[in-house]
């Protein structure tokens, strides 16, 4: 019967575009949800979540303009409508609906609270999910949806799966979509979803999957209970793996920044005996030499501007060894028969270096540019984050200390900072000139705690009062280590990190730092020259 | 420990050199004010603010002709972040200089330390942080607010259906006074809601703690457990707070997923932070810089045109909490003084009852006479792109002042 098929087709054809034009977006309504008070936007985003399965492109595209300026603050709601700002604050802007310009006068700029905000994030990562120009776009929606994946309906990750034309994108939007089907009525189903949870193993995954152990079928359905005890015992392991491996990563982390702050002590306390308290000062000054490397880049090749910490090494390290060096000229060297006045005037050293940048560049904590390679984190396996500024603090400490050891090794200044440490007067007898090993070996110490700065800029505020906090810290680790031996304070420095975060858990930070310092005190009364201890002829 | 010999060799120095701690500025017929703000040590980024706030306030009075016909003349000091150096330099303030009122302390410990002070030789501190209470001292007004008019709101806030309907809560305190006492209230008010002591945990650190990635594990694994939303109440000082913001959000955890309640956490700490990944995450005070009120905009103008006429080394464009509450002390102090008609200690107190003073936070501050504390609103802050606070709620008044907690 041609003439039924062709009806047939027709209305085929007539139904196709339909969908969507029934469920095109509200827009006026929409503006004004936004516009209402909270539980109205709360609405208004959930709602064009619900809905973006279905939702023309282009009413997507003048949503997601409409909530990025609602999140920035640019959306001002006067008495009727919406106005789009180009800067938060702005006195004019253009009507969200007819794009025409109009002034804002007092209007009301809406401040999302938390609830709100977790919407707008969420309708937002939708939106880039399904419009986004680029994978790199369509992959931070598909991030920003999966925080709250649950309140996104399974539409809309089919859309965007079968618009994805990225081959990795669409295998973890299949993967999420499996995985929301962890309450759906078909058993098989449910099964993979369980599977795909257990995929991606996290703490979060573990709670969702042990909250289905309460469900009936857990009883009553002998597949589903395989799958589900299976499941979590993959996700527990995996757990319990990524908190391992986060433990070793704090340890190690906390270990670098130790071994930063103490190396150059050691290199300084074990030539010459001298205790100096100036460390964390010049730790400081590194990273103030840092902040103007950074302002110079600013100033001179904005464009640069990421590299300045690369910049900052060389310029951290000259710049706090000749403040060593001019101390060591200027005070120490006339007091080095006497270790309680040097202790005296290192202090007094630091002291008028904390008070010198107080009064010329003032104690609020500087303000750094964090470029992408020390900002943020990636999660490796489970819950386990490798944060960038810490595994940049311990590539540098590893650098530092191969670098060292190869100062001391393999170059001629090496040698004679080692036959100084190991005996002065006979070093002396052979002609070295040990004051002016002295000086050097005072410089690279001092040159040593300028690079600490740098490596510490990513992870701590940066001001004036900074360095006391190191000074203990170093002090212990030298110590511990044996005096004189950069080995040692490698090895020190690890145990310590390592203790700190193994007991911190258990009994909290105050009480680890408690039985570390125990720990470490008896640990000398039984051994008082440390783990390694130079041998030396007195 | 070094850092042990170094403090009292602070304190060693100080005993020698006192008199050269406080800087005067002699001139006849003038009534002394005393300041205990720290400029140098863990605390000088914020108190030292505190000393020039105290000064502006000063001279705008002395710009009116002063208070009973004299000028006023504002001392300074620096305790230098040394708990009982507070106290010494406020008993040499009193005794030797003859303060008509003392306007100092930030944390509760240093208060504690000259509270003795104060009380044995009668003296009047101005207090301006918002704190724990549970103290109501005749010779300390508690010019900020006490948990009742501060902490509980926020909390409330949070648990509320407009916050996020917390149910779990992971306390993070500096190891002292403050955050142990409100967490003990926390913990009280809690209970009294019938929630089960299963749904929270607290963890203290020890002052100017920097190494929060076991933490900020603990937080992210507390948060996935079942139970409901989870969020943070930090009750950490210092510059511990941009070290725990910045773990925080490299870690990858935003305020959608596990919110921070930072009650110690003002503009000052954002300094140097991208603020970006921290939006959302909320604090709450008696002020706040985006307070809307024409007095705001203009203290605004007026500390940002001192900072630039007396070249004072602090942001012209940040203005926190306590330094609108040391503003405030002054100017209570001054109308009090100008009540009794005298700087006689007992007399300014007794005019404390119905002060009454319009602050820049656009609410009215009232005293009455049953107790030191002053009425004040309440703000909850919201962190935003350009490392402020936008105001997310504000209470329709202010609500009077609970000195001590039913609570704890």
């Amino acid at each position: 019967m041609p003439v039924l098929r062709a009806v047939l087709v027709l209305v085929c054809l007539a139904l196709v575009p339909a969908p969507a034009a029934a469920a095109s977006l509200d827009r006026v309504g929409f503006v004004a949800g936004l516009c209402d008070d909270a539980a109205a936007q709360v609405r208004a985003a959930e709602g064009l979540i619900q809905s973006a399965g279905e939702v023309p492109a282009d009413d997507l595209a003048f949503a997601a303009g409409l909530l990025g300026a609602l999140a920035e603050r640019r959306l001002a709601c006067p008495a009727d409508g919406a106005l789009l700002l180009d800067r938060p604050g702005a006195s004019e802007g253009r009507d969200a609906l007819t794009g025409l310009a109009r002034a804002t006068p007092d209007a009301r700029v809406p401040v999302l609270g938390l609830r709100q905000r977790a919407a707008v994030e969420t309708a937002r990562g939708v939106t880039a999910l399904l419009t986004g120009p680029d994978p790199a776009a369509r992959a931070a929606g598909l991030a920003a949806a999966e925080r709250r994946i649950a309140t996104v309906p399974a539409a809309v990750l089919d859309r965007a799966r079968d618009a994805e034309s990225d081959a990795g994108l669409k295998e973890r939007i299949t993967g999420l979509a499996q995985a929301a089907a962890l309450s759906s009525p078909d058993p098989v189903r449910r099964r993979a979803a369980i599977a795909a949870v257990a995929a991606h193993p996290s703490g979060a995954a573990q709670a969702r999957l042990a909250a289905l152990k309460g469900d009936p079928a857990y009883a009553a359905d002998h597949a589903f209970r395989a799958a589900l005890d299976a499941g979590l015992a993959t996700v527990s392991r995996a757990v319990a793996v990524g908190d391992g491996l986060a433990v070793v990563y704090n340890g190690l982390s906390f270990a670098s920044i130790l071994f930063m702050a103490a190396a150059g002590l050691a290199i300084i306390f074990g030539l010459m005996g001298v205790i100096n308290l100036a460390q964390g000062e010049f730790i400081m000054l590194g990273a103030y030499a840092t902040y103007g490397v950074q302002e110079a880049f600013r100033r001179l090749a904005p464009g640069l501007l990421d590299l300045y910490l690369v910049a900052a090494i060389p310029v951290a390290f000259c710049a706090v060894a000749l403040v060593g060096i001019v101390v060591e000229a200027l005070i120490l060297r006339h007091l080095y028969r006497r270790p309680l006045m040097s202790l005296l005037a290192t202090w007094a050293v630091s002291l008028f270096l904390v008070n010198l940048v107080r009064v010329t560049v003032g104690t609020q904590n500087l303000q750094f540019v964090m470029p992408a390679y020390v900002s943020g984190g990636v999660p490796l396996y489970a819950d386990f984050v490798v944060t960038w500024n810490r595994l940049f603090a311990i590539g540098f400490a590893a650098a530092t200390l191969v670098l060292t050891l190869l100062i001391l090794r393999r170059t001629p200044l090496g040698l004679d900072i080692r036959a100084v440490t190991q005996n002065r007067d006979m070093a002396a007898c052979l002609g070295l000139p040990t004051r002016r090993v002295d000086r050097l070996a005072f410089g690279l110490g001092s040159g040593i705690a300028g690079l600490a700065g740098v490596a510490l800029c990513p992870i701590y505020s940066v001001n004036p009062g900074m360095g006391s906090g190191f000074i203990v810290d170093s002090f212990m680790v030298v110590v511990l280590g044996g005096v004189g031996s950069l080995l040692g304070t490698l090895v020190a420095a690890l145990g310590i990190g390592g203790a700190n975060v193994l007991i911190e858990p258990v009994s909290g930070a105050v009480a680890a730092k408690v039985i570390v310092l125990v720990g470490i005190i008896l640990f000398l009364q039984r051994r008082p020259e440390g783990l390694f201890a130079v041998r030396r002829r007195r | 420990m070094a850092h042990l010999t170094r403090r009292s060799f602070v304190g060693a120095a100080s005993l020698l050199a006192s008199p050269a701690l406080i800087r005067p500025a002699f001139a006849a017929d003038t009534v002394k004010l005393g300041c205990l703000f720290s400029s140098s040590g863990t605390m000088a980024n914020l108190e030292g603010r505190l000393n020039h706030v105290v000064r502006m306030a000063a001279d705008e009075i002395n710009g009116r002709g002063g208070v009973n016909g004299r000028q006023i003349e504002v001392l300074t000091s620096d305790p230098a972040s040394d708990w009982p150096l507070y106290a010494q330099v406020g008993r040499q303030m009193l005794q030797q200089e003859k303060v008509a009122a003392l306007f100092g302390c930030w944390t509760s410990v240093s208060r504690k330390s000259v509270l003795p002070v104060v009380e044995q030789n009668d003296g009047l501190l101005f207090y301006p942080l918002h704190f724990e209470g549970d103290e109501n001292s005749k010779n300390v007004v508690y010019v900020n607010s006490p948990p009742a008019s501060s902490v509980l709101p926020a909390v409330d806030y949070l648990m509320g259906q407009d916050g996020v309907g917390a149910k779990r809560f992971f306390m993070i305190g500096s190891d002292y006074v403050w955050p142990r006492t409100i967490n003990k209230q926390l913990k009280g008010y809690w209970k009294s809601k019938g929630i089960p002591e299963s749904a929270w945990r607290e963890e203290y650190v020890p002052f100017g703690f920097s190494n929060f990635q076991t933490l900020v594990n603990q937080v992210r694994s507390f948060a996935s457990q079942p139970g409901g939303q989870a969020i943070v109440v930090l009750t950490v000082v210092g510059s511990s707070i941009p070290d725990f913001l910045r773990e925080f959000a490299n870690q990858g955890i935003t305020a959608t997923d596990v919110p921070i309640l930072g009650l110690d956490m003002v503009e000052a700490d954002l300094e140097g932070l991208d603020t970006a990944k921290l939006a959302g995450h909320l604090n709450c005070w008696a002020y706040l810089q985006a307070a809307k009120s024409e007095r705001n905009t203009k203290f605004l103008g007026d500390w940002a045109s001192y900072v630039k006429a007396r070249n004072v080394p602090f942001s012209a464009d940040t203005v926190i909490d306590p330094m609108v509450s040391a503003y405030d002390s002054v100017q209570l102090w001054a109308l009090a003084a100008a009540k009794a008609g005298s700087f006689a200690v007992p007399e300014v107190r007794k005019a404390f009852a119905g002060l009454s003073f319009e602050d820049p936070s656009g609410y009215t501050l009232t005293m009455t006479g049953e107790n030191n504390y002053v009425s004040r609103g309440v703000f909850i802050g919201s962190v935003n792109e350009k490392r402020g606070f936008d105001v997310l709620w504000q209470s329709p008044n202010a609500p009077k002042p609970v000195p001590f907690s039913p609570y704890g």
